[in-house]
């Protein structure tokens, strides 16, 4: 492969460093001895090595929810480093890493406004990693269609509003829908970038990336499918929200757009052997929907539910990422690895703040 | 005994004041509601260590005095301590006030305003 | 009036003797009544009491198996904002509560119910891309968590109802037996002592009356013997003058009655 041999001179460094980052990821020996712990100051001594100084600041005994902050603002550190030290398409490549935040960020603002809410107090809340320049502005929006009008189509995410969304819409529809419509846009947007962007298009970038986004869409397709069961969002509506790509598209989702339960979204995705084999272990379709309103409300739950188990897969094709060579989708990888790193540190911490030791073994550990 | 039917008769919502994490569950719960506008009010309060004392004393007062379609009012035991004299001094039946524990804070039996009552009442027999 | 020494201002009558007795009757009857409500409210308190306790701690860990099941929520959307937007996409209430009231030995106690609006769930498509299932999930464990709240609402409503209520009946109770009882009996043993009083005041009258016409008897019958024999003629007119005065006596000495 010819590109291998000038991917070092511009995304050499870069890819380095995050195969460096990639080695300081807990190992499942960490997450053994995680599992050990008493007390939340127990958790912080044991990540000591992996985080050093973010958590120095922290009080005795923090909430979980601090905690999870500044495992984050380590990840933010970091993928500020790399965003830095990033050229040509792998610059561009993380721009649209950090899309997915500015999504939510977008989603939460628009909650906001409509709410009148204090816009400075929700600049807080947002995901620093969905951070854009235009976003302080949003606190002199006061209604929605100044926000549109003035602060959203100067974010990188317009383009995904324009054709799907206009400023109305922000008015009448359901958050949820808005959000998921975005997301689907960006999906797309970014499966043609990696598809046809110079830099990228026939490299081990495209390959991998393809795999991923793939995997994204359809994990969408069926999550928006199984939740809409008992919901207004009409089945013409929901079908509008599934990405136009991905292993399930276009039959599966076709039919997963005329599913009216659990057994159909089972049909549906009966033709990918992965989704068939995840469907059953949930033993959702087939068995009953046991997956779906466990009435145990958190005690004795059996197994893992659907989202665990698209984690846990989602983990498996990150892993596998970094066994590519010269390629931008190891930072991907990461990012994801890294962010479910977190949340099972969080959801550690939880277990032992709230004793709910049984369930402690939750987590996702793929090292 | 009979209560005049006027003190409870409309009380149809609960309210809450807490931190993030309990509002946010029992609203889950659909308890939520905010009155139309003009004044639309909120029948919830979330409490973070940036709010005032003097927030959190406003919103009680407003749940179990002014407002009067309030059955129920749910409060953090961890912040009805910092209203301690507040909550220890309101012994109305309606609406009720009930004091629940919440994440980073486990129930104490001890502190609870009513039990405090239970207690002196049964505590010397 | 404030001990049992005072008496109710009443003019000592035989008729105020008997409201006087059948105050005290009532009374009696009363306080017996009101002590046994008092008896079977503290009953009913002393049990509720004891739910209030159990429920309290129930309480307690049914908060906690909901708070840990926000935690999945949080961990499966990986977003801390869908707090935000469940607490910002609030509109109307589904989850209601109503009044209804139940009687306990007379005193209404209110108990809450619960129930829900017709419509579908403003979260219903909360976490629709991702963590949905388990929004879902933690929504109907706080549903339940809410309802052992309202319960326990209810419970210490009638707590402080009942409280309150006991208190005005021991109030009560204490008031007819420390107040009205004795001082009933110490009007009655009042209108006693005076009509005993009266009693004798007028026995007194009536002997000196007796005297008075014991002597006047004895001093005619002794001027009736001394002229008898000059005015014999004169009898005539005086004898129905003292058969009168005999008439009276005859009345009086009609004894046995008065003593």
């Amino acid at each position: 492969m010819a590109e291998g041999m000038f991917y070092n001179v511009t995304g050499g460094y870069v890819e380095g460093i995050v195969r460096g980052y990639r080695n300081q990821l807990l190992t499942s020996q960490n997450y053994g001895n995680l599992t050990q712990c008493e007390t939340i100051d127990d958790v912080k001594l044991q990540l000591g090595p992996a985080y050093g100084d973010f958590l120095a600041s922290l009080a005795p005994n923090p909430s979980t929810s601090a905690l999870a902050d500044k495992t984050m603002d380590k990840l933010v550190a970091e993928f500020r480093y790399l965003q830095a030290n990033a050229v040509g398409s792998l610059a561009k490549f993380m721009d649209y890493l950090t899309y997915a935040y500015m999504i939510d960020n977008v989603a939460l603002l628009i909650t906001g406004t409509l709410h009148e809410r204090d816009t400075r107090e929700l600049l807080e809340r947002c995901h620093p990693l969905g951070w854009f320049e235009t976003m302080p502005v949003l606190c002199v929006a006061t209604n929605i269609e100044e926000l549109y009008n003035s602060v959203l189509i100067e974010t990188p995410l317009a383009p995904y509003f324009k054709g799907s969304i206009s400023h109305h819409d922000l008015d009448e529809l359901n958050i949820e829908i808005i959000r998921n419509t975005l997301y689907k846009n960006y999906l797309e947007d970014f499966y043609k970038f990696v598809n046809e962007e110079p830099g990228i298009a026939g490299t081990p970038t495209a390959t991998v990336m393809r795999e991923v986004l793939e995997f994204e869409a359809d994990r969408r397709s069926i999550n928006i499918t199984l939740n809409s069961f008992g919901t207004d969002l009409s089945k013409a509506d929901r079908k509008k929200l599934y990405p136009n790509f991905g292993r399930l598209h276009p039959e599966g989702t076709l039919m997963l757009s005329r599913a009216d339960d659990p057994e159909g979204v089972r049909i549906a995705v009966d033709g990918v052997h992965d989704y068939r084999t995840m469907m059953d272990q949930t033993g959702m379709g087939g068995g009953g929907g046991g997956g779906v309103g466990n009435q145990s409300g958190g005690i004795g739950d059996e197994g893992k539910s659907l989202e665990d188990l698209f984690y846990q897969k989602e983990m498996e094709i990150s892993k596998l990422a970094f066994t590519y060579q010269f390629t931008h989708a190891v930072v991907y990888a990461w990012v994801k690895l890294k962010e479910q790193e977190i949340r099972n540190i969080t959801w550690i911490a939880e277990c032992i703040a709230q004793q709910q030791k049984d369930r402690i073994g939750n987590y996702i550990s793929v090292f | 005994m009979a209560l005049p039917q006027s003190a409870y008769k409309d009380r149809q919502f609960l309210a809450v004041i807490g931190d993030e994490d309990s509002v946010t569950g029992i609203l889950l719960a659909g308890v939520g509601h905010v009155t139309d506008p003009p004044d639309s009010q909120k029948n919830f309060l979330v409490v973070d260590s940036k709010t005032e004392n003097s927030t959190i004393e406003g919103a009680f007062d407003s749940f179990t005095q002014e407002r009067k379609d309030i059955a129920i009012v749910l409060i953090n035991q961890h912040i009805a301590d910092r209203i301690r004299s507040k909550v220890d001094q309101y012994n109305e039946a309606f609406p009720s006030l009930l004091e629940i524990p919440s994440k980073d804070h486990p129930y104490d039996p001890e502190k609870d305003s009513v039990l405090k009552r239970v207690r002196k009442l049964f505590g010397d027999e | 009036m404030s001990s049992g020494a005072g008496r109710e201002p009443v003019f000592p009558t035989r008729q105020s003797l008997q409201t006087m007795k059948a105050k005290l009757k009532g009374a009696q009857t009363g306080h017996d009544l009101l002590k046994r409500k008092s008896e079977a409210l503290t009953k009913r308190f002393r049990e509720i009491t004891r739910r209030i306790d159990e429920a309290k701690r129930k309480m307690g860990r049914v908060m906690q198996i909901a708070a840990f099941s926000l935690a999945e929520v949080t961990y499966a959307t990986g977003n801390d904002g869908i707090k935000y937007q469940i607490t910002e996409s609030v509109r109307s209430a589904k989850f209601r509560v109503r009044t209804r009231q139940e009687n306990v030995s007379g005193v209404f106690l209110p108990q809450f119910e619960t129930w829900e609006m017709e419509g579908t769930s403003e979260f219903g498509m909360t976490g629709l891309g991702k963590g949905g299932q388990q929004v879902q999930k933690s929504r109907e464990t706080y549903t339940r968590a809410v309802e052992t709240l309202v319960e326990l609402a209810s419970l210490q409503t009638a707590f402080v109802i009942l409280d309150e209520v006991i208190k005005v009946v021991n109030r009560r109770v204490n008031a007819i037996e420390h107040v009205i009882i004795p001082r009933t009996e110490n009007t009655i043993s009042y209108i006693n002592s005076e009509l005993d009083e009266l009693d004798r005041e007028e026995f007194f009258r009536l002997k000196k009356v007796k005297n008075v016409k014991e002597r006047e008897k004895q001093r005619s019958e002794k001027e009736s013997r001394s002229h008898s024999d000059k005015e014999n003629e004169q009898v005539d007119s005086q004898g129905g003058g003292e058969e009168g005065g005999s008439n009276v006596l005859g009345d009086d000495e009609d004894k046995d009655v008065i003593f």
